[in-house]
């Protein structure tokens, strides 16, 4: 995986939930995003699917495998990786 | 335009600002006019209040508490508006009832419906399907839509057994995530008709003045008056919450800034969401 693919994911998430006051490169690739990390929830678990497919098209289709894939920025550019390949 | 919205109650209590000169003062109300400690949240003494009922009082107090740090730093919105249990506060932040007659309209109400709690209720939390899907899905199990929080956050409130079957259709249907919640009363629902001449005879040991900042209501979005809040506290009980409706009517009359005042950022995260479907 490229540190590219993370900084976009990075951008990604701050430009779909509206971070004020956080830049991308302040986001640990390697933090939760849920709970302790950057906080999200489920209102932003949706936001940030919705986000995937339109940025990447990769779909994450329930909370369940949302769960593993929105572990960390990594998990993320991880997924979306794996899926464009499968997709090509 | 700038408008304060006021979220209804919390799923769980923040860390509190112990040290803070309004959190206190607002922490003396609830004791002397709940019986409440907000800091434990927890009753005082042998008074009985639920969990669910300690939360409600405290999702009030908490936003009393950041309504005065909103008016010391001189801000004043154009408008107000409120979600489900928000009202509370939101009537204090309008100059309509005192702080104290605030909290203690909420702990009252906030026992009135947990002793509704012979009947096993519960909410359901579905999201990402559309409305149809869900409120068939209400329909099918005879619970019902308690908030239209956006076109893909729904609450649903009823009776527990139709709550877990309702969201097990949903999530069949494609919904993106389910959950349940336990509760004392099926909150925005005709059930509480059950409660609703107790109620009534609560508020009305109230009185209610003109808001003197405009207050619009999460229903029909039209400005509440002292002569219809009365009515709108008791009705807004059995009526589902429209805050999709409310949030799109408060961008169309030209609202461009928005401060959530209270505990989370619920409302200020499905604004986000309706914005985005609509820009």
């Amino acid at each position: 995986m490229t540190e590219e693919l993370v900084n976009m994911v990075k951008q990604m998430i701050v430009d779909s939930l509206r971070i004020d006051g956080m830049s991308a490169d302040e986001i640990d690739s390697d933090a939760p995003l849920f709970g302790d990390g950057l906080g999200l929830d489920s209102i932003d678990a949706l936001q940030l699917v919705v986000a995937m497919e339109k940025d990447f098209g990769v779909v994450v289709p329930d909370a369940a495998i949302g769960a593993k894939v929105f572990a960390s920025v990594r998990a993320m550019a991880s997924y979306i990786e794996e899926n464009r390949k499968t997709v090509t | 335009m700038t408008i304060w919205i006021f979220p209804g109650q919390p799923l769980k209590c923040e860390a509190t600002p112990v040290d803070e000169p309004d959190f206190l003062a607002i922490s003396g109300l609830c004791r002397l006019h709940c019986g409440y400690d907000l800091i434990e949240n927890q009753p005082i003494g042998p008074r009985s209040l639920s969990q669910h009922t300690c939360l409600q009082i405290y999702g009030v107090a908490m936003s009393l508490y950041r309504t005065r740090q909103l008016k010391k730093q001189s801000f004043t919105p154009d408008m107000i508006a409120e979600h489900s249990l928000g009202i509370y506060a939101a009537l204090a932040a309008c100059g309509s009832i005192g702080e104290a007659d605030a909290l203690e309209l909420a702990g009252r109400i906030g026992v009135c419906m947990s002793e509704m709690q012979g009947q096993s209720f519960s909410l359901g939390c579905p999201i990402g399907l559309a409305t149809g899907a869900v409120e068939s899905a209400a329909r099918n199990n005879s619970v019902f839509v308690a908030n239209y929080n956006t076109s893909r956050h729904f609450l649903l409130a009823g009776n527990g057994s139709g709550i877990e079957s309702a969201l097990e259709e949903c999530r069949v249907a494609g919904a993106f995530s389910v959950s349940s919640f336990p509760c004392e009363a099926p909150l925005h629902t005709p059930l509480m008709e059950d409660v609703s001449s107790q109620i009534s005879e609560i508020i009305s040991d109230y009185r209610f003045s003109e808001p003197k900042i405009p207050l619009i209501d999460h229903i029909s979005q039209t400005r509440l008056t002292a002569e219809n809040i009365p009515l709108f506290l008791v009705d807004e009980l059995k009526l589902p919450v429209r805050w999709e409706e409310t949030w799109k009517f408060l961008r169309r009359v030209g609202i461009s800034h928005c401060c959530e005042v209270g505990s989370g950022q619920s409302l200020t995260k499905f604004n986000r969401w309706i914005d985005s479907e609509t820009t």
